[in-house]
């Protein structure tokens, strides 16, 4: 029987080791490769090795902050109170503060998408202009942003709002419009009135399936971040990277991705988890 | 779980199914419907249909698919409007749907976040004890009084109360048309609406259902309108068969062409007779003879 059969049945072992195959591959022909550049040339910062990285990384997370005024011996601090001072967590913050500000911003998204799908006249009041707005691609935006709202936090946590929130609308409307005819003629005949058809019956329905939706924006979400902090900010994880650029800092920037792609890895782990424990009549499909 | 004690008699007798001096219940006055197509003139669905229904009746609805059957279901349910004419439900008409009629459709019958013992009590919460305020201690104890009630119209309905936790994907098709049963009941609406309620069932669980819902409306007096493409269903169940069908071309729409009583019997040949007669009514072609009409019922 030929591998690349549809009907073929590789084993649990196959599956694994082919699951993790390209992972090794890349971290082994990276080292070999680094090894290479580095026997060349001892002062290589392109390919930073695994013990230069890791120095970094130990900088970043347990030397105080360039900009943090140390008080008091540094070796006497306790680790806790070491890595809060630390440009990693300063940095790790900054942009979790504004990530949160983005998330709670999009709730009234969600909300928003919920009433155009219940009721006709708020649907046609809005439905064309955020179809409008999902067009337009909202780093093209970024200047007037920054000229309206300045570049301070606002901006950039406008520039997410503006680049997911049609998403999450249209998401949220499409969700709502989804849900069975059947289910909320059935809540009027059981004595609901509209509110309780669009809060308790559609918007209780709708919300794993909003979760997953914006779940699979976070992306969007943090690609937007990234763009505002890169280009106008003094603190944050993209900051950083951006920062290091300019020093060919590549060995705090690979752990700086690896670390953001963990945190955003953590994020949407937690959020399905969440989601399936707290829905557990939710049927992904 | 819920102290078992079933608070009250759970379906309380009520007047005697139908005679012929109870008042009528609802009134369909030469309604016609038409539903608008770009481009095109509207399409006509129904033509001048007339009908009283007296407090009581069980109802059949039997027609070939796309001749109305569900839009004149709707029209009495007043989640649509018709065109002209008009729709009295106890002498009034409506904008909305509400508690007067009794909703099982064929498909999403229940809400699925829900378990079945919330989605049986689901009507009587919403009525009575809104969005706020949820959490003081008289409402609590009128919590549980639901609870009871809903377990006792679980138990009616020949589900086990084991079941009352489950989310309605968790049950069979015949089960959660039982829950979704019981969740109109519970309410004691003047009028219990199914649209093919029985549709997507296999014959066994059919047969059980039509028993259930037959002894139902007995015990309650009920007017049941009831949709169906089975003539022998239909038969089984009503007291009246009305076939709705097309009587000229296409585009004229569909209008009653039978209109027939059905005796209160378990005569075998005579239910045979009567559902040959609405068969050969309403499918005159032999097109689309139902398949589920050679299957066993009851």
């Amino acid at each position: 029987m030929s591998i690349l059969q549809i009907h073929a049945q590789p084993s649990r072992t196959t599956v694994w080791i082919l699951s993790w195959f390209l992972f090794a591959t890349g971290i082994v022909s990276y080292f070999w490769v680094s090894r290479g550049r580095h026997i060349d040339n001892p002062d290589d910062r392109v390919m930073p090795t695994l013990r230069q990285m890791g120095q970094a990384f130990a900088d970043a997370t347990l030397k105080p902050a360039e900009d943090d005024e140390v008080s008091g011996n540094p070796d006497q601090q306790s680790l806790a109170s070491k890595i809060r001072r630390s440009m990693l967590w300063k940095d790790t913050m900054a942009t979790g503060r504004r990530f949160l500000i983005s998330m709670a911003l999009l709730f009234p998204a969600v909300l928003l998408g919920l009433h155009m799908g219940m009721f006709p006249y708020v649907g046609s009041f809005f439905l064309r202009f955020v179809l409008f707005f999902d067009k337009i691609i909202a780093l093209s935006l970024l200047p007037i942003l920054f000229i309206a709202f300045g570049i301070d936090e606002l901006a950039k946590v406008m520039l997410i709002v503006v680049g997911v929130a049609p998403t999450i609308i249209l998401d949220a409307f499409n969700l709502t419009r989804g849900v069975p005819k059947e289910q909320i003629v059935k809540g009027f005949t059981l004595g609901a009135g509209d509110f309780s058809i669009t809060y308790r019956i559609v918007f209780k329905q709708i919300w794993p399936r909003v979760l997953n939706s914006i779940r699979l924006n976070l992306k969007a979400v943090m690609l937007f971040l990234f763009a505002g902090e890169m280009i106008a900010s003094q603190d944050g994880l993209a900051y950083r990277i951006a920062l290091l650029r300019r020093h060919m800092g590549m060995d705090t920037i690979i752990p700086y991705v690896l670390w953001v792609a963990l945190l955003l890895f953590l994020v949407d782990f937690g959020m399905r988890t969440l989601n399936r424990k707290l829905h557990p009549w939710f049927q992904e499909a | 779980m819920i102290p078992v004690a079933t608070a009250r008699t759970i379906l309380d007798d009520k007047t005697a199914p139908a005679s012929l001096s109870t008042p009528t219940i609802i009134c369909i006055q030469d309604v016609v419907v038409e539903y608008a197509q770009p481009g095109r003139p509207p399409k006509r669905i129904l033509n001048g249909v007339n009908l009283d229904i007296q407090a009581g009746e069980f109802i059949s609805i039997v027609g070939q698919t796309g001749c109305g059957k569900s839009t004149l279901l709707r029209l009495v349910l007043a989640e649509e409007m018709p065109t002209r004419g008009q729709v009295l439900v106890e002498g009034s008409p409506r904008k909305q749907p509400d508690r007067r009629c009794g909703y099982v459709p064929q498909k999403y019958s229940l809400f699925p976040d829900r378990t079945v013992l919330e989605n049986i009590t689901f009507g009587l919460e919403v009525t009575e004890i809104g969005v706020f305020g949820s959490f003081s201690p008289a409402r609590r104890v009128r919590r549980q009084e639901f609870q009871l009630e809903a377990i006792g119209y679980l138990r009616r309905m020949g589900l086990r109360e084991s079941d009352a936790s489950k989310y309605p994907h968790q049950l069979s098709g015949g089960m959660q048309q039982r829950v979704a049963i019981a969740q109109a009941l519970i309410m004691r609406p003047k009028i219990l609406l199914m649209d093919e309620a029985f549709s997507a069932l296999d014959p066994g669980t059919r047969a059980g259902m039509q028993r259930l819902i037959k002894d139902l409306w007995r015990e309650t007096g009920t007017t049941v309108l009831f949709v169906t493409h089975n003539p022998r269903e239909a038969v089984i169940l009503a007291t009246r068969v009305i076939a709705l069908g097309r009587t000229g071309g296409d585009e004229d729409g569909a209008n009653i062409i039978l209109n027939l009583s059905v005796p209160d019997t378990d005569d075998e040949p005579s239910i045979a007779g009567l559902a040959r007669r609405v068969e050969q009514t309403t499918f005159p072609d032999g097109a689309e003879s139902d398949e589920q009409s050679g299957a066993p019922e009851i």
